[in-house]
């Protein structure tokens, strides 16, 4: 039975409030998911006052200087901040994004940063994503050949097959799109969820791999694959512009006519 | 220390409604609401084949405001959910899929959908 409400032990409190002290008018007022594993608690949301005139345009910008500035024990994961590595992803504003691809700019009054929706959290905004990277691994993302053809000479793709991949291969695998799935959330046990969806479609589409029918067998399943119903979630918040409902929807269209 | 069991991060409680998302579930209740629909209709047969006085109390009761409220709710939550199917069977066949398209494609679902039960309501009252 699907569960709405968070557990017990997950109903978040009212956290700490730390007034702004440096005198600036240009203030943003930012209310932070956190949860320290070392202390007996739910948690709790703080509440920063962050000021903007020494601060840069994204939201991990926001971040850092929380980090360095207000409270240092602050957990969240990043690398790149190029939206290149996909470590930031969380939920920003009530959607999910890449924190260092998401200018504050673009909210309007009080922000709300809380860590990918429906996992198991590890430290205030980082949370668990292994159940994903099992399943990303069920789907055996690499390219499969015939040992002697891959070994004797390069497998060359032409221009259209290749072209078949553009709007797959550039997903990194921020789990941004996953984690806004409600079928994912009610079933991310079973459902492969739509990152790993796409990461299957972007093998199901290359022309040099050779086991297409059997990756087609492996994903068509009434749980892994149409536990997917259009919601559409995933599209809307993919930080790289990419498609995985339609990802998805091609994968149900091969099997229908294949 | 002490060791605590991790918590669940908040989904539904925090994640913003998207045009798409809304729609999803409201495609979903209707169908719900469809087949209670659907046992009315049964009802009504069955009232009307136990006689004049039955059906008099029957008609008596949609008839009321809230009997009307409650036949124009179905009408539309029929209506949508037709539309609404429409545009999953397009979907279905692989079109529709950017967002700007699907959003633009839900509002058309909503808009038609109250078109769809006002004509319906006039030709059943007879001004069409």
């Amino acid at each position: 039975m699907v569960q709405f409400n968070l557990p017990k032990n997950s109903k978040i409190l009212k956290g700490n409030y730390f007034k702004d002290e440096t005198g600036s008018s240009n203030i943003k007022v930012v209310h932070v998911y956190r949860w320290d594993p070392e202390k007996n608690e739910n948690p709790r949301e703080d509440t920063f006052e962050v000021d903007l005139n020494t601060c840069g345009n994204k939201v991990l910008d926001i971040l850092n200087k929380i980090k360095s500035d207000l409270d240092s024990s602050l957990a969240f994961r990043k690398s790149c901040a190029h939206g290149v590595c996909g470590s930031c992803a969380m939920n920003v504003d009530g959607v999910n994004t890449l924190s260092c691809m998401k200018s504050h700019k673009e909210i309007k009054g009080e922000l709300r940063i809380f860590p990918l929706p429906h996992l198991k959290v590890i430290k205030d905004l980082v949370a668990d994503l292994s159940t994903l990277y099992k399943q990303y691994e069920s789907i055996e993302p690499w390219l499969k050949t015939t040992e002697l053809k891959s070994q004797t000479s390069e497998i060359n793709q032409s221009k259209e097959n290749r072209d078949k991949l553009d709007g797959l291969y550039e997903c990194i695998m921020c789990a941004c799109c996953s984690t806004s799935c409600p079928s994912y959330w009610w079933n991310g046990d079973k459902y492969l969820g739509p990152a790993v969806l796409l990461q299957a479609y972007r093998w199901i589409s290359d022309s040099r791999d050779e086991e297409k029918k059997e990756r087609l067998k492996m994903v068509a399943d009434k749980l892994k694959l149409y536990r997917c119903h259009t919601i559409m979630n995933c599209t809307s918040s993919c930080p790289k512009g990419l498609n995985p409902a339609k990802a998805i929807a091609s994968i149900k269209k091969m099997l229908v006519s294949s | 220390m002490k060791v605590n069991q991790n918590p669940l991060s908040p989904h539904l409680q925090i994640y913003r409604w998207q045009i798409s998302s809304l729609l999803s579930i409201t495609h979903r209740i209707s169908g719900v609401i469809n087949l209670l629909a659907l046992i009315l209709i049964f009802f009504w047969l069955i009232f009307l084949s136990s006689g004049e006085n039955n059906y008099e109390s029957f008609l008596l009761i949609f008839n009321s405001f809230f009997g009307k409220f409650i036949l124009i709710s179905f009408s539309w939550s029929m209506s949508f959910h037709i539309l609404s199917g429409i545009r999953h069977l397009f979907w279905d066949f692989g079109y529709g899929f950017e967002i700007k398209t699907a959003n633009i494609s839900g509002v058309i679902v909503i808009f038609l959908s109250l078109v769809l039960t006002i004509v319906f309501w006039l030709f059943a009252r007879g001004f069409i």
